[in-house]
């Protein structure tokens, strides 16, 4: 009888439940599982925006991909992006994030600084690293190399140079939210430990290495998945200081999307260069993921 | 419990019944005006009043009312925006076709067939090299509002600073011609420091690429490619045209440079090409500006020719509306009003004395010279239904053309091979 009750109840807080969650569901639905599904599906059909469905191609578009050589130039450009921008990232965040919470006074402004360029808006952001890195003389930050001597490049214009400016631009975009989740990981590090390593006579470098690193490595690690996902799925700084130029050595796999689907009008094509983004950025996580049990000493 | 579970369902069905009282609003409104969209890529807001006052002349004629409104999309990204439009369904009932992407639009079945709405408006009146664009098989589905060559735009102080000729001057001698082109250009660099020359809107490197190259090599005899499919873009003449531009840019350093900002209209080029359409910019100009002819190469003088349409969504909510409202504002009254902007297509205007000075920034000798004259013997650019993806794939070849050692031919060559594999 008791038994019954409590199922019934429980029943009804599963009803409750379930209708709390919904809002949140239908956003899912809407806004992910439909869209996902619609990829799919427009990825085995040669759909064209003026053209409409032009019919079901089987894996044709999978097969044209093998063949396409700028998409093996967009996976080559975005591997080199990722990997500009994920070392750099980390790097510079921790370090920063390091000094910071280290130092006793004045870090308010420089923290505030830092973090600016986060809640500045992206387009914004990009517009304004365009008008600096402008090619020839007339260029403000070419202005300022030549008060040393030196003749800079045309920034956006020119292979290797153009990468390295992008890289450069989205890092310091997104360094601040880096830097903010390191500090917080930096000040709640275990006093008792790190004293215990200064008496056992370990040296700042030690204690960092050894004892520092290890413990934040749960935040690396998250931060690491993040800034890779976020790196591959790069699109306003590509789009407003390049355009996937020159020769089309930025030309990462999210723009690649977007020219095929909305210049070309190539959208059953687009959509499986998408579902391929997909698979990788799926792989990398679960890969990631499953490094992080391996690598996280410290996580319960 | 029960009273939660009662607060959700209630609050749920308020939610979900405002949401489809909204929609039964939205259907119960048969009668009261008619909303028409028109996309355009201009913004000028006197531009846009003067299109807006064909709507209401039209609204008038027609006995009804019109809610208009204007949608002004950025050129470079005029196609991407408006096919994505064309999908939803706030897409504009009226728009303007670029001509590089009309053979696209046409063949897509999204443009309306527009002959029985002209047919009180005198279709005849129109040239039938402007209609070419246009129409498939013996049917209009866009009307040219805008058959506007290109010309020079040039800062006569600088020309004056550098003591040399202005091209107008030139023009009139006879002697204009791209070497003329390349010697000012040069000269006004060395002599002031000011870029010689900018690019149509600063896009030549771009979304411009072949409307500042094509009346280069268009006049040196050659083509970017042909109507009946032949593939020139390589060919001994346009690989000269090209390689004097790629020396004006990085020989004689008077070209203003991929990634440089400089712009003509600010007076930091003496030179640009542009359109009749362009010269509003320099109503606030603060230097002294004239207008003259493309320069003329070994083939003479070759105008290049920029046209625009205006179609009738064909799958629009007020489709026949819509093409009665295109015909109505290329008619001739209407295209009178707009000739000084964007020249016409129908003959009657054009060979008119009023088209001469029609535009009151443009005297009517320069009107003459740089426009009437080029409308009669020019070349729209080239067209084609894959032209968004040849623009897209040939791009990241003709990018390598903008360095200082590019071998240009074999540049053109490469891009010769990218349009192969569309052009047949």
């Amino acid at each position: 009888m008791m038994k019954k009750q409590i199922q019934k109840l429980n029943k009804g807080e599963a009803v409750t439940g379930y209708l709390f969650i919904l809002p949140q569901m239908i956003g899912l639905m809407i806004f992910v599982i439909i869209p996902l599904v619609m990829i799919i599906t427009y990825s085995f059909q040669n759909r064209n925006f003026l053209f409409g469905n032009l019919g079901f191609c089987g894996l044709e578009n999978y097969r044209m991909l093998i063949d396409d050589e700028i998409f093996l130039m967009t996976l080559k450009n975005t591997l080199i992006f990722s990997l500009g921008v994920v070392p750099l990232n980390l790097v510079l965040s921790l370090a920063l994030a390091m000094f910071l919470a280290g130092s006793a006074g004045g870090t308010s402004v420089v923290r505030g600084v830092i973090f600016l360029p986060v809640i500045t808006s992206g387009v914004a952001w990009s517009i304004v690293f365009k008008f600096l890195l402008q090619g020839g003389p007339t260029g403000p930050i070419n202005s300022i190399l030549s008060i040393f001597g030196i003749e800079g490049p045309n920034w956006l214009f020119e292979r290797g140079w153009a990468m390295f400016s992008v890289v450069v631009a989205r890092v310091l975009k997104n360094l601040g939210m880096n830097v903010l989740i390191f500090m917080g990981a930096v000040m709640n590090l275990p006093q008792d430990v790190i004293e215990a390593g200064k008496i056992d006579g370990a040296g700042r470098m030690k204690l960092f290495s050894k004892i520092k690193l290890p413990l934040l490595m749960p935040s690396i690690l998250m931060v690491m998945i993040v800034t890779l996902i976020g790196s591959m799925r790069v699109f306003d700084t590509i789009k407003l200081m390049t355009d996937g130029g020159p020769e089309g050595s930025t030309m990462v796999l999210v723009y690649y999307i977007y020219h095929q689907a909305f210049k070309s009008f190539s959208i059953g094509y687009a959509s499986t260069i998408a579902v391929v983004l997909f698979v990788i950025v799926l792989i990398l996580t679960i890969f990631q993921w499953s490094l992080r049990k391996k690598a996280d000493y410290y996580e319960n | 419990m029960l009273k939660k579970l009662t607060a959700i369902l209630l609050i749920s069905a308020m939610v979900l019944s405002g949401l489809f009282a909204a929609g039964a609003k939205e259907e119960a409104a048969p009668s009261g005006p008619v909303s028409i969209k028109i996309a355009t890529w201009t913004s000028n807001q006197s531009q846009l009043d003067l299109l807006g006052s064909f709507v209401k002349e039209f609204a008038e004629k027609e006995g009804i009312e019109i809610d208009v409104t204007f949608e002004s999309i950025a050129f470079a990204e005029y196609n991407t925006k408006l096919s994505l439009e064309l999908q939803g369904s706030d897409a504009p009932d009226v728009f303007w076709v670029l001509e590089t992407s009309a053979p696209a639009f046409i063949q897509s079945g999204l443009l309306a067939e527009l002959d029985s709405a002209m047919a009180e408006y005198d279709p005849d009146d129109f040239s039938k090299p402007a209609m070419q664009l246009w129409q498939k098989g013996g049917k209009t589905y866009a009307v040219p509002f805008s058959t506007s060559p290109f010309f020079v735009i040039y800062n006569e102080d600088l020309f004056r600073a550098a003591g040399l000729e202005t091209p107008a001057e030139l023009s009139a001698k006879g002697e204009w011609n791209w070497d003329a082109f390349r010697n000012s250009s040069k000269k006004i660099k060395d002599a002031t420091g000011i870029y010689g020359y900018q690019t149509v809107d600063g896009g030549g490197y771009n979304e411009r690429i072949l409307h500042n190259l094509c009346p280069i090599i268009r006049s040196y005899g050659a083509d970017v490619w042909t109507a009946d499919g032949k593939i020139l873009i390589n060919s001994p003449e346009a690989v000269a045209a090209v390689q004097l531009f790629h020396d004006m840019l990085y020989k004689d350093g008077s070209v203003v440079p991929p990634g440089d900002q400089s712009d003509f209209f600010s007076g930091n080029a003496a030179m640009t090409v542009g359109q009749v359409s362009r010269v509003s910019k320099l109503s606030s100009a603060s230097f002294a500006w004239g207008i003259a002819p493309m320069p003329a190469g070994p083939e003479g003088d070759v105008p290049v020719i920029g046209q625009a349409a205006i179609g009738a969504f064909s799958k629009g909510k007020n489709v026949e509306i819509a093409k009665k409202l295109v015909a109505y504002m290329t008619n001739e009254e209407c295209v009178k009003r707009i000739a000084g902007i964007w020249p016409p297509a129908r003959k009657s205007v054009l060979e008119s004395e009023d088209f001469l000075s029609s535009n009151a920034a443009v005297k009517p000798e320069q009107m003459a010279a740089a426009v009437a004259a080029s409308i009669k013997t020019g070349k729209v650019l080239p067209s084609h239904v894959q032209y968004p993806q040849i623009e897209v794939e040939s791009k990241i070849v003709w990018d390598r053309l903008w360095k200082a050692d590019a071998d240009v031919k074999a540049v053109l060559d490469d891009v010769a091979k990218v349009y192969a594999k569309y052009i047949k």
